[in-house]
């Protein structure tokens, strides 16, 4: 059972990405849709979907590597379909592979990527300083990234994507094969990251990573967005509105209008209903006339998962 | 720009297979080429022989025939003439001479001497080299017969001698500037067939680069396409003046190679980097994968190699080997280098040579810069 909180959009944010109707095949193979979701400015903004969902196409539009048959992309008000100087100038982005030379230091490798987003000379050298001290990688900065640690290597692979200062940074499945303590130090870097103003996007097919991180999300599947919005509201609008009863020795639910669907849930009831409070009444009123031993009544908090099940139809598969 | 180079120079330098394939491996070959195909400026062709009539008139032929520069006698029994016949038919020997009994008796006798040669039908051009010695030793027999008849019908030495003076005179003159043998065909060819070993190099680093997405990400980066391009060809450019320069100077320096018009010979590398690399660029963004562009390179550096003249002269290849070897840069890059190093050729004399290898890398050139939006799209 999910307990995670609600989260709630920050209020009057200005809308840094928008993306519209975009549409894109590859041979016969149409890998988006119709792709359409807006990103405010300092959010983090999840995009979940399974693979081949279509997360990394549109990432890769969105970073100016693919080109889109159909539709639009404006960041800060520019079509990045059609500026590209606008996507080199304000996003970094981090594919999901680990892009570094090998056999260039972390140092090396920072200073290259800085070079190729324009930043030269004194600029660079205090970027790139930063780039480590953020990472956690100063101490390491002049060895060869290849006796790195997969972890300390997809934090490198971000800071490559940092050193121009960019405006939104579009992350694609960042935590892919590393351990959890690897992982949340990730995840702190990005909450840094939007402290400090830079819009993220992060694609993943890990739900718990969505609702850890992001208070925006889009749920992408077979090349579409099926919801987008705030995650509070997701969660609100698609979510399941149940109540989990745990009672000894009750085999039965007693029928009620109130009552839209019981299901068994290990030794307890998962009651849906679309007033829970009213419901809750009920339930306290029965036990109490029924003399129901009642061990556990709780609210269910929705889930993405459950989301994802509402809008797709299908649970999240790998 | 300036950024990729920097990048591409550092990769080539830390790779250490690029050393060994550019470098030591081409000095490697020189030294077996040069220590194997060196040898036959020593070249020898051995007869067996047997004298039947043992007299000093031949021993004396025989003798003569052994002082022609690069043929070896070596002496047989008599008792061993159906074993050596048997042998020179299964391939085992290749040639036998027979001096015939009576030989000096009939030279005294100003009769017809006889002298039998035997040979192994597979060395039939060797066997008519041989043939041509032993007509000209026996015209020297003739000339001997002839003199003493005109000495005997009392003609003077001096009218003796202007009745032999031969009708046509063939005087030898060698024109090249240094004597062309076996390191002016080893060291210029060996460098030339492995500055097109570059192109291996090339496919490798571009489809690292594509499969490791690292192409994708720096397209991310506003990287223009064209600068990519050029970025990655030009250290491969520099590489191949690096090997060229090492290679030559190795010959220089180890086997005295004269190296004749420095300033032709710059423009030459200069051309034959163009055109190694240029070719190299066209193949990386035209093959489908590395192995692709492995197999292709091999077809061209060794095919090349083979019928542009790199391994033995272009002159000892069959007409039509040659005439197709023309069409293959590697020709024209060698022609050039042995034309400097043993014809004294200056920059006018090699032109055609730096028309054609740089028309090469420019075509190369080219095809790349048509072919790198295709090959960006399968990157990303």
């Amino acid at each position: 059972m999910n307990q995670m909180d609600l989260k709630n959009p920050q209020p009057n944010r200005e809308t840094l990405l928008e993306v519209d109707h975009l549409r894109k095949t590859f041979g016969k193979l149409e890998a988006l849709k119709n792709v359409t979701f807006s990103v405010n400015t300092g959010s983090c903004f999840g995009l979940l979907g399974p693979n081949g969902a279509g997360k990394s196409t549109t990432m890769k539009i969105l970073a100016g590597i693919l080109s889109a048959d159909s539709g639009s992309a404006r960041l800060l008000g520019k079509n990045v379909l059609l500026d590209k100087s606008v996507v080199a100038k304000n996003v970094g982005y981090v594919p999901q592979e680990i892009t570094l030379y090998e056999e260039f230091t972390a140092l090396e490798n920072l200073t290259f990527f800085g070079e190729l987003y324009g930043v030269k000379g004194r600029e660079l050298r205090k970027r790139t300083e930063k780039v480590l001290e953020d990472t956690g990688l100063a101490e390491r900065a002049r060895d060869k990234v290849k006796t790195f640690s997969g972890g300390m290597k997809r934090r490198i692979n971000i800071g490559c994507a940092l050193l121009h200062r960019p405006r939104l940074l579009i992350l694609d499945e960042p935590t892919v094969g590393i351990d959890p303590q690897s992982r949340n130090r990730i995840f702190e870097m990005i909450r840094k990251l939007t402290e400090e103003g830079v819009t993220v996007i992060y694609s993943t097919h890990y739900m718990e990573e969505v609702e850890q991180l992001c208070d925006e999300a889009a749920i992408i599947d077979h090349g579409e967005v099926m919801a987008h919005g705030p995650l509070g509201e997701l969660l609100e609008r698609y979510g399941r509105k149940a109540v989990y009863l745990e009672v000894t020795g009750l085999k039965e639910i007693p029928q009620h209008p109130l009552i839209k669907a019981a299901n068994r849930e290990g030794i307890g009831w998962i009651l849906e209903s679309e007033n829970l409070p009213e419901l809750m009444q009920w339930l306290l009123s029965v036990a109490s006339n029924q003399r129901w031993e009642v061990k556990q009544l709780d609210i269910v908090r929705p889930s993405l998962e459950q989301v994802f099940l509402t809008v797709t139809g299908t649970a999240l598969r790998d | 720009m300036k950024t990729i180079i920097k990048k591409e120079i550092k990769m080539m330098l830390r790779e250490k297979g690029n050393l060994f394939f550019l470098i030591i491996m081409p000095i490697l070959f020189i030294v077996m080429f040069g220590s194997i195909f060196g040898k036959t400026d020593h070249f020898s062709l051995t007869i067996h022989y047997i004298d039947d009539d043992a007299t000093s008139m031949s021993s004396a032929f025989i003798h003569q025939v052994d002082q022609v520069k690069g043929v070896k006698m070596v002496h047989e029994k008599a008792s061993d003439l159906p074993d050596v016949i048997d042998k020179i038919k299964k391939g085992q020997l290749s040639f036998l001479l027979v001096v015939n009994d009576g030989f000096e008796a009939s030279l005294k006798d100003g009769k017809q001497a006889h002298i039998k040669f035997y040979q192994d039908p597979a060395m039939e051009s060797e066997g008519g080299t041989i043939e041509a010695i032993l007509q000209s030793i026996a015209d020297d027999y003739r000339k001997q017969k002839i003199m003493n008849t005109l000495h005997a019908l009392g003609q003077s030495n001096e009218a003796i001698a202007k009745t032999l003076e031969p009708a046509v005179h063939i005087k030898k003159i060698t024109p090249a500037v240094e004597s062309i043998n076996t390191i002016t065909q080893v060291v210029p060819g060996m460098t030339v067939m492995f500055v097109f070993y570059i192109m291996i190099s090339m496919t490798r680093r571009f489809f690292k680069e594509k499969d490791s997405r690292l192409l994708s990400r720096c397209q991310s980066t506003g990287m223009k396409p064209i600068e990519y391009l050029i970025g990655m060809w030009i250290p491969y450019a520099l590489g191949v003046v690096v090997q060229c320069t090492v290679l030559l100077a190795f010959g220089h320096f180890v086997y005295h190679l004269h190296l004749g018009d420095l300033k032709a010979l710059c423009l030459l590398i200069l051309a034959l980097s163009l055109c190694g690399s240029g070719i190299g660029l066209a193949l990386s963004v035209l093959v489908r994968g590395e192995n692709q562009g492995m197999a292709i390179t091999q077809v061209v550096a060794l095919g090349g190699a083979m019928v542009g003249g790199l391994w033995v002269p272009s002159y000892l290849l069959p007409s039509l080997v040659q005439k197709i070897g023309h069409l293959t840069p590697q020709f024209w890059a060698q022609k050039g280098l042995q034309d400097i190093f043993a014809h004294g050729a200056g920059v006018s004399g090699i032109w055609l040579s730096l028309v054609i290898l740089f028309a090469f890398g420019l075509a190369g050139l080219f095809i790349a810069v048509i072919r790198l939006p295709h090959f960006l799209k399968s990157a990303a």
